[in-house]
């Protein structure tokens, strides 16, 4: 089975967010592989050791060259081989631009199967997995907690309200997967080393215009008041402040 | 005056409260048609709050397929020249607002927190960060469930939907409930969450989901007992799980982590019960409690019951 996998960069979760002019401040960030990702790459990997085939990984992002051993940690957990577009202007917020140009990557793979994560943990659009299978003309099934292969059909558990939606479906086909799919595995030291010698794949790519909706302001949520701690000398009498201001201040109950 | 596609869904009760809500939104765009797509929907779809309801009802619609419900969104929309398409931020909205943006070639801006004819907020880093847009071009946006008046509701026009419904290889074969009755976490008006505080997967059992029960609320869960697999994946709130808005927002055992932070901080009301008066979750709780969550809940869910 011939997989290709979509990786995100995204800036680590530690990252300080920090506002100026309206902008998030971006030079501080440091990035890494979007953890709904990883479980693609590791369902991935684990569908190549049963039934055989290839796993390539394609990423699109800026010249920054710092990402490279994380995307090397992914072949190192078994991906074939990375392809990494590199655009000068590239911004994690534009899902239509971005899927456009990872499409035109993808194509040329003839992948049956395309994966990645439901979304990415910086702009949490969910939107270039589908993007991307409307430009493939392949169906896509998001949010996916479970998949099994047998044969060529797969069984896809879609997380929806309330319980799962089961989906069967032939390839080709894109999942976008949900964090219980899979548990990444730490790569043995063997594995790490052999991931540098697999082929990586530094591809230039212009900028694409696409429909994608501006910015125009960001800021961060109002500070919180918070800090209030309800004193009390037993658990009654702080439970019975707490249930006063529920039902007084906050009007919940 | 501009047309606004708004897609409304049903919950085998009638219309969602999110599409209702979104209706609302709409009203304040432009000449609203609505678009309810299933199977056996006719009814329910008459109820929504749209001056004209179009409904695709049929038995090849039962359930929801990206491929057949953005082809028959995209028909609705060139049939009507719209230039908007709304509709609320659901596992289904989320999934069929991309693809119905890409099949047009037009913007998208998923999990609005806002929308109006001023312009639209949607949280960046899980709600660490607010980002403004005022989009000018024809629009695709999902709207999460908020504190939007819900629409009136008027039987205006009803028209079939008389397009194409294209083939899918997609075939989906049962739906399987998980705590059916239970309340969903992004749509809950209260929140009650658990975290490593309570020590045990059956302690979240005993005093979480009984709790929750009491104040009809959706349980959550922190990410670090998530991983312990106490409970699924679909309660975790926070970066890499969901971020919720309720109007209460109840945090037992949690300390706070800044991804958790993240994914409730936006909650109208935090309240939190913690034996470390150090916790994070001190900081932003509107109302905290420091103490043994194990002699404060069982105190908490019987006065509650007697009020």
């Amino acid at each position: 089975m011939n997989i290709a996998v979509l990786i995100k960069m995204v800036p680590d979760t530690e990252s300080r967010l920090e506002i100026i002019d309206g902008k998030v401040k971006e030079d501080g960030f440091k990035y890494m592989v979007n953890p709904y990702d990883e479980f693609a790459v590791e369902q991935a990997v684990q569908f190549k050791e049963t039934v055989g085939g290839k796993v390539t990984l394609v990423s699109l992002f800026s010249d920054n060259a710092s990402i490279d051993t994380d995307l090397r940690k992914m072949m190192a957990i078994g991906a074939d081989e990375t392809i990494v577009l590199r655009q000068q202007e590239y911004s994690g917020n534009k899902p239509s631009s971005n899927a456009r140009i990872l499409s035109e990557t993808v194509k040329e793979l003839n992948a049956d199967l395309i994966m990645c994560g439901v979304q990415g943990i910086d702009y949490y659009q969910a939107a270039t997995g589908p993007m991307i299978a409307h430009f493939l003309g392949v169906p896509h099934v998001s949010g996916v907690t479970n998949l099994e292969l047998s044969g060529d059909k797969l069984t896809a558990s879609r997380q929806i309200e309330g319980g799962l939606q089961i989906i069967e479906t032939p390839t080709p086909v894109l999942i976008t997967c949900q964090k219980d799919m899979a548990k990444v595995r730490f790569p043995a030291l063997k594995d790490i080393m052999m991931s540098k010698r697999k082929p990586f794949d530094n591809r230039d790519v212009g900028s694409e215009s696409g429909e994608d909706v501006q910015t125009t302001e960001c800021s961060l949520p109002p500070a919180r008041g918070g800090g209030v701690i309800l004193e009390g000398e037993s658990p009654e009498e702080k439970v019975d402040k707490l249930i006063e201001k529920l039902k007084m201040e906050a009007k919940v109950l | 005056m501009s047309t606004v596609i708004l897609v409304g869904e049903t919950d085998g009760r009638g219309i969602k409260d999110v599409s209702q809500q979104v209706a609302g939104v709409a009203a304040g765009m432009g000449e609203v048609i609505g678009l309810v797509i299933g199977k056996n929907v006719s009814e329910s779809a008459m109820k929504l709050a749209a001056g004209k309801v179009v409904i695709a009802d049929d038995e090849r619609l039962e359930y929801y397929d990206p491929v057949k419900y953005a082809s028959i969104v995209s028909q609705v929309v060139q049939k009507n020249d719209a230039t908007k398409v709304l509709m609320g931020a659901t596992t289904m909205g989320k999934d069929l607002g991309p693809r119905v943006a890409a099949e047009l070639g037009w913007g998208y801006l998923g999990d609005c927190l806002e929308a109006s004819s001023e312009g639209f907020v949607r949280p960046d880093f899980a709600g660490k960060v607010l980002a403004k847009s005022k989009p000018e071009g024809p629009l695709v946006a999902s709207i999460r469930n908020n504190a939007y008046p819900i629409g009136e509701s008027w039987a205006g026009n009803v028209e079939n939907f008389s397009g194409d419904i294209p083939d899918s290889t997609l075939n989906t074969t049962s739906i399987e409930k998980i705590g059916a009755g239970t309340i969903e976490l992004t749509e809950a008006n209260i929140v009650v969450s658990g975290g490593r505080g309570l020590e045990s997967p059956e302690n979240y059992e005993a005093l979480i989901r009984p709790l929750a029960a009491t104040m009809r609320a959706a349980a959550g869960a922190s990410r670090a007992i998530v991983d312990a697999g106490w409970v699924p994946h679909s309660h975790q709130v926070g970066q890499t799980g969901k971020t919720v808005t309720p109007d209460l927002y109840l945090a037992i055992g949690i300390s706070g982590a800044i991804q958790h932070l993240g994914g409730m901080s936006g909650s109208k009301f935090i309240a939190a019960i913690n034996k470390d008066p150090e916790a994070p979750i001190f900081k932003v709780a509107d109302y905290g409690i420091v103490g043994n969550l194990f002699e404060i809940v069982p105190v908490l869910k019987t006065k509650l019951e007697n009020l």
